[in-house]
C-alpha cells in the first residue's frame, strides 16, 4: 500500500485558517449610479457583483436588459439574466423581448431562458409574439411557451396548431404539445396533419404527439 | 393500458396508470437529471401517493399538472426532496476522487510551484466522509501530495452534522469501501461498530459553518482550486440554483474545478463552466478569463 504513515498526514495537509465568522466581512453597499457605472468596469469579477447588487433595485431590470446584449463575458451575461429573473417585472420583459430579434442566438436562447421564468409577467405579449410577423420570432415563442409553467399554455400551443400557416412554427407547437398537450389537443393535432399532407414529418410528428399525450 | 394503485396508499380511488409514471419519469428527469429503473417502483409510488394526499389532489392528473405548473415550483421540491436519498460514506462516487489525483490536480499544479497552496472544499460535507475521503485519497494516491500545501475544508449549512464531522466517529456502513488496510491505517476502533477518523487526520481538515444562499457568507470562501459540490443542487429551485451556482463560480480560482453529483449537470443549470473530461466523469471548469 502506498502513501505515508498517519502520523505525517500534516506534511501535505495544512489546516485552513478559519473563515472569517459572519458578519465580520461587510460587503460593500453602492447607489444605483455608481453599480450601472461599475457595469462599465473592464474587470469581469466587477461586473459580475454590480450586476448582481443590482438586484437589490427594482428600476434596475431596463438597464440590465440593455447592458446584456452588449455583454461579451458569458459569466456576467449569467448573472444579469440570473438577477433579471429575481426582478421580474413588466418592465423586464418589456426590456427582454426584443432580444428575440437579436442574430445573437445565445443571447436569444438567454432571454428566453429568463423570459420562461416569469409566466405572469409573459402573459399579455403571448399572444402578439404568437402573431409576430417573423417566422423566426414566433418559433422563439412557442419554443418558450412550451417552458412556460403557465396553465394556458397548453391552449396556446393547440391555437398555433389550429391556425399557424408556416410548418416549421406549427412543428415547433406540436413537440410543445407532445411535452405538456392534453386530450383537448388532439383534434387540432389531428386537423394539422390534415393540412400539410404533403408535409411526411407533421404527419409522424402530431401522430406521435397524439399518442404520447393520450389520444388513440 | 394497464391501471394499478400504490402499495400503502390511502385513497383506493386514486389510480396511476402505466402512462402516467412513464410521464411522470420523464418530467421528473427532465427537471432533476434522476432516473428511476423499474426496480424503484415501490419507492416512487409511496412518495408519489404521499404527495398526492398531502396536496389534496383528487387524481394523479390534477397533481401532475399541479407540479408541472404551479409558478413557485414548491410542489417540485418537495418531491425531490422525498425523491432524494442523502446517505453518505467512505468513497462515495469514488470515480470523481481518482479523477481528482489522476488528472484535476496534476493539471492544476502544472503552473504551481512547488510549497503552494492547494485548495479544496468539500461543501456540502454532511458528516465529513467526504472531506477525510478526499485527503485519504490525496495521500494515499497523489504522488506530488507533499510538494504542496493542501488545504481541506469541509462545510455545511447543518451545525449537528458538522459537530459529527468534527468527532470523526463512523460506523461499519460508513466505511463499508474502505479497504482493511486504510481502515486500520487511518482509523481507531473505539468499539464493534465505531472507528475514530486519526487525530493528525481529523485535525488538519478545517469544517465550517456555510449556507450557498448566503452572499456574506459566501464571501468568506474564495480561491478554491476544486470544489465537490455533489447531490445538493437539485435540492433547489432554478432560481436559487442559478444564483447558487454563481456563488460556486465566485469562489472558485479561475481554471478552478467543481464535481457534481452524478445525476446532475451543470449545462442543465448554467453556461459558465466548461465541462471537462477526466477518466469517466465529467467536471465543470471555470474559464481562464
Amino acid at each position: 500500500m502506498p502513501g505515508p504513515d498517519p502520523g505525517d498526514t500534516a506534511v501535505a495537509l495544512k489546516k485552513p485558517a478559519q473563515p472569517q465568522k459572519t458578519g465580520a466581512v461587510a460587503l460593500p453597499q453602492a447607489d444605483l449610479q455608481a453599480l450601472t457605472a461599475a457595469l462599465a468596469s473592464p474587470e469581469s469579477a466587477e461586473r459580475r457583483r454590480a450586476a448582481r447588487d443590482l438586484g437589490a433595485f427594482p428600476e434596475a431590470g431596463p438597464i440590465l436588459c440593455a447592458h446584456l446584449g452588449g455583454e461579451a463575458a458569458a459569466s456576467v451575461r449569467a448573472v444579469i439574466l440570473t438577477t433579471l429573473i429575481r426582478l421580474k417585472s413588466p418592465a423586464v420583459v418589456a426590456g427582454l423581448l426584443p432580444l428575440l430579434r437579436s442574430e445573437d442566438s445565445a443571447l436569444r436562447n438567454a432571454a428566453i431562458e429568463a423570459l420562461q421564468e416569469m409566466p405572469a409577467e409573459v402573459e399579455p405579449h403571448v399572444a402578439a409574439l404568437l402573431s409576430d410577423p417573423d417566422s423566426d420570432v414566433r418559433i422563439l415563442a412557442v419554443n418558450m411557451v412550451s417552458l412556460l409553467p403557465h396553465p394556458k399554455a397548453p391552449d396556446w400551443l393547440a391555437e398555433v396548431v389550429a391556425r399557424e400557416s408556416h410548418v416549421n412554427v406549427c412543428a415547433a407547437a406540436v413537440d410543445g404539445l407532445a411535452e405538456i398537450g392534453d386530450a383537448s389537443a388532439v383534434a387540432p393535432l389531428r386537423a394539422l396533419a390534415a393540412r400539410f399532407p404533403e408535409v411526411p414529418f407533421i404527419r409522424f410528428a402530431a401522430a406521435a404527439a397524439i399518442r404520447r399525450i393520450g389520444g388513440s | 393500458m394497464q391501471a394499478h394503485r400504490a402499495f400503502g396508499q390511502t385513497d383506493p380511488a386514486i389510480q396511476i396508470s402505466e402512462d402516467e409514471y412513464e410521464k411522470f419519469y420523464e418530467y421528473f428527469y427532465r427537471r432533476t437529471g434522476i432516473s428511476f429503473s423499474g426496480k424503484k417502483e415501490y419507492f416512487v409510488e409511496k412518495r408519489l401517493f404521499e404527495r398526492i394526499a398531502k396536496t389534496g389532489s383528487d387524481s394523479f392528473k390534477a397533481y401532475f399538472t399541479l407540479l408541472r405548473f404551479q409558478a413557485s415550483g414548491e410542489e417540485l421540491q418537495h418531491l425531490v426532496n422525498l425523491m432524494t436519498v442523502n446517505e453518505t460514506y467512505f468513497f462515495r462516487e469514488d470515480y470523481q476522487f481518482d479523477a481528482l489525483v489522476r488528472g484535476i490536480l496534476p493539471e492544476i499544479t502544472r503552473t504551481r510551484r512547488p510549497g503552494e497552496t492547494l485548495r479544496i472544499w468539500s461543501m456540502p460535507c454532511s458528516t465529513g466522509e467526504e472531506p477525510y475521503s478526499i485527503a485519504i485519497q490525496i495521500l494515499e494516491y497523489w504522488s506530488r501530495a507533499d510538494e504542496f500545501a493542501i488545504e481541506i475544508t469541509g462545510s455545511d449549512i447543518d451545525s449537528r452534522v458538522l459537530a459529527d464531522a468534527r468527532k470523526g466517529i463512523y460506523g461499519n456502513r460508513s466505511l463499508q469501501r474502505l479497504s482493511p488496510e486504510l481502515r486500520k491505517k487511518y482509523f481507531r476502533r473505539l468499539g464493534d461498530d465505531q472507528f475514530e477518523i486519526h487525530e493528525e487526520l481529523r485535525s488538519s481538515i478545517d469544517f465550517s459553518m456555510a449556507n450557498l444562499s448566503d452572499p456574506v457568507q459566501m464571501h468568506r470562501y474564495r480561491a478554491m482550486d476544486v470544489i465537490f459540490c455533489r447531490n445538493l443542487l437539485i435540492y433547489f429551485d432554478d432560481t436559487s440554483r442559478r444564483a447558487a451556482v454563481e456563488a460556486l463560480y465566485e469562489c472558485l480560482t479561475p481554471g478552478g474545478f467543481i464535481c457534481l453529483g452524478h445525476s446532475e449537470s451543470m449545462s442543465r443549470m448554467s453556461s459558465m463552466f466548461l465541462p471537462r473530461k477526466f477518466g469517466d466523469t465529467i467536471v465543470y471548469q471555470r474559464p481562464i478569463e
